[in-house]
């Protein structure tokens, strides 16, 4: 055999062995090759279109007032609902009061098939008092994401990731809410 | 006087010449916009003014003899005429009825004397639920009642028999009002005041209970089998329905004859002081909650009891109780009315005043609760039968609106009292899915008497005269309910 042979039979080999770990290894011979072929550039992302929103914050009279919005909104209602209460959470820029009377944090946001948001809040650090203390979080939360959700029907409230009967006492947290306008200010 | 401006040479004169022209045009314009109307009722009739199409409301009302309470807080409106009540919010299309909400199209507007809104509005929206309508004339309109107006109604009569008792079901065309009353021959009368009923030709109705159903011009009539008799009726909306239950009616007791059967009169009011135990309910300047309705309930309980009228409390010291508890109390005493008291507190100190609340009937709780109701009973029944419709789906929603209802009145009544008497920032009378009134199968409200968390209030809810003062209203409010009823 001279030289010659020996190189073509050793690329030959070569080649088996690059063949044969193409198909073994994991990946197998769907795995993309890593040299030898260019790299389509990545799809500039399209942000969310900027959109109004209607955010219902609490007054000095007790009811909760609408104030607009004009910020990038996701399509998918579970985009656009935790974009609703990031915004919410964010506070008034209007001079209103806080939805939630203590430095909640937006835990997650999920939709199930039912139409139904889950939104998953962090709890408060110590008991909270009254039913309008209650039902200002409640309808501040959940009609918000609702006006601006038109597919969603009801709003499932979690604190910690848990759903709570009540957290003062009087309303009935443990199913999912429907809109309640009785909790907004008159235009 | 415009002559006079207009004649000025001047650069400030010629502006006010132009300014009075303009004046002197808008109000010929208003001139024209702003009419009287005449509303005509019997003896009696009051000239409206009209405007951009609308009339002013409240005088018509009053001409009625309605009463109407304006919550400023809810910009909400609740009209009172017997025992029926009519809610409406100024500047929505929505109306609350006989406890149901109608789409009516158009909007009540504030106005100079309180609310205006179109003749068409006035008329479906607040004098139809009374019973009334307008009938055009050459200045205005007459305010009518009963036949006089009458237009048919389609009856379509469907029952449901059950082992010792029938619910017959009187579907209407259309909303028409109507009385039922047990005639001395024995005969079930339904009487219409404003409509002609005619029974569907297409149907027929097949119960052993009843045996035959007759239209006259005015009512219908229904022949009852042996023994059989009302029990007891009630009308609903959407659709437009009379209920009438059916059932073995036993003669009157003797005089001297003993019986065992509790009056309903007899019945209790429960009285719930919320929350309690470690429970403090909202604490405001070392004020807490249970402690404030504990004593107030207390009060109310001795004011209702010397009327004659027996309470049980749900607690009467500083005791843990369940909210499931308390309204599980109520069902098993088959209380008259369930009044669960509370005091509110707000991250404001400015938010003040006292509210009444009734249950909301979430849709998908209710269709839950309703499902499995059904499921059980067509258990106990043997089997649904095969209906696509099932009926216990139907009777498990007439109780709710039923209760729903009875409860709104009492919550108006209650709140009207409170605002009348102690002159409290009107919060209104408002539905929310509160846990302590779910499943109560009485009328059953939940009374915020005010907020500690506002040092005004705070320092009235701690003085026993302003204690007595709220109970006493909230005693006169429930009276009254259960009085008209």
């Amino acid at each position: 055999m001279n030289r010659r042979a020996a190189l073509i039979i050793a690329a030959a080999v070569a080649s088996v062995a690059l063949l044969a770990a193409l198909i073994l290894l994991p990946g197998g011979p769907s795995a993309p090759p890593e040299v030898g072929v260019s790299e389509q550039p990545a799809p500039t992302p399209t942000p969310p279109p900027q959109q109004r929103i209607v955010l219902l914050f609490p007054g000095g009279d007790g009811l909760l007032h609408p104030e607009l919005r004009t910020v990038a909104v996701p399509g998918d209602p579970a985009g656009r609902a935790r974009v609703v209460v990031t915004e919410l959470l964010a506070g008034s820029t209007s001079g209103l009061g806080p939805v939630l009377p203590y430095p909640a944090v937006l835990e997650g946001v999920f939709v199930d098939g039912s139409g139904t948001a889950y939104v998953d809040l962090s709890p408060p650090p110590e008991p909270l008092g009254g039913s309008h203390t209650e039902l200002l979080i409640a309808y501040g939360v959940v009609d918000s994401v609702l006006l601006n959700c038109p597919e969603l029907s009801r709003v499932q409230l979690l604190f910690g990731g848990e759903e709570v009967a009540t957290l003062t006492g009087h309303l009935d947290l443990s199913r999912p809410l429907p809109l309640n306008r009785a909790f907004i200010a008159p235009s | 006087m415009v002559e006079g401006l207009c004649t000025a040479r001047t650069r400030r004169g010629v502006a006010g010449c132009w300014l009075a022209l303009l004046l002197g045009v808008a109000s010929l314009a208003g001139a024209q916009q702003t009419a009287t109307v005449e509303f005509r009722y019997g003896a009696h009739a009051v000239a409206v003014p009209r405007q951009l199409g609308r009339v002013e409301v409240l005088p018509v009302l009053r001409l009625i003899g309605a009463e109407a309470v304006y919550s400023p807080a809810a910009g909400t409106y609740a009209v009172a005429l017997g025992e029926e009540v009519v809610q409406f919010t100024l500047d929505r299309p929505t109306v609350l009825a006989k406890g149901a909400l109608l789409e009516v199209g158009e909007s009540p507007v504030p106005s100079p004397g309180g609310v205006a809104a179109s003749v068409d509005f006035l008329e479906r929206a607040l004098l139809a639920p009374f019973g009334f309508s307008l009938q055009p004339t050459a200045g205005g309109f007459l305010i009518a009642r009963g036949a006089a107006f009458a237009e048919p109604v389609t009856v379509r009569p469907a029952s449901a028999d059950f082992p010792t008792t029938t619910t017959l079901l009187l579907g209407l065309s259309r909303p028409a009002r109507a009385e039922v009353t047990t005639d001395p021959q024995g005969l079930v009368v339904v009487r219409f005041a404003d409509a002609q009923p005619q029974l569907d030709p297409t149907v027929s109705l097949r119960s052993p209970r009843v045996r035959a159903v007759d239209a006259a011009p005015s009512e219908l009539r229904l022949a009852l089998a042996d023994e059989i008799g009302l029990i007891s009726w009630h009308a609903l909306d959407n659709p437009p329905r009379l209920v009438l239950e059916l059932g073995r009616v036993f003669p009157a007791p003797s005089p001297g004859t003993p019986t065992h059967d509790r009056r309903p009169d007899q019945a209790p009011i429960v009285v719930d002081p919320g929350h309690g135990g470690d429970d403090t309910g909202a604490i405001a300047g070392g004020l807490m909650e249970k402690d404030v309705v504990l004593a107030i309930a207390r009060r109310l309980g001795a004011i209702l009891e010397g009327r004659g009228q027996p309470v049980r409390l749900t607690r009467d010291g500083d005791e843990s109780r369940a909210l499931s508890d308390r309204t599980a109390l109520a069902n098993r005493l088959e209380a008259r009315a369930f009044v669960s008291l509370h005091a509110n507190a707000s991250t404001f100190a400015s938010v003040r005043g006292a509210e009444t609340y009734y249950m909301s009937l979430d849709q998908g709780a209710t269709d839950a609760a309703a499902a499995a109701t059904a499921e059980t009973e067509n258990l106990v029944e043997g089997g649904g039968g095969g209906e696509q419709t099932p009926l216990d789906l139907i009777l498990w929603e007439l109780a709710q609106a039923e209760v729903l209802n009875e409860s709104a009145r009492l919550a108006l009544s209650v709140q009207v009292r409170l605002n009348e008497r102690l002159g409290l920032n009107d919060r209104g009378v408002k539905q929310a899915p509160f846990v302590v009134l779910t499943g109560a199968t009485m009328p059953a409200i939940l009374v915020e008497v005010g907020f500690l968390s506002n040092s005004d209030e705070q320092q009235r809810l701690l003085d026993p005269a302003h204690q007595q003062s709220l109970a006493e209203a909230i005693a006169v409010g429930i009276l009254e309910y259960l009085g008209g009823r």
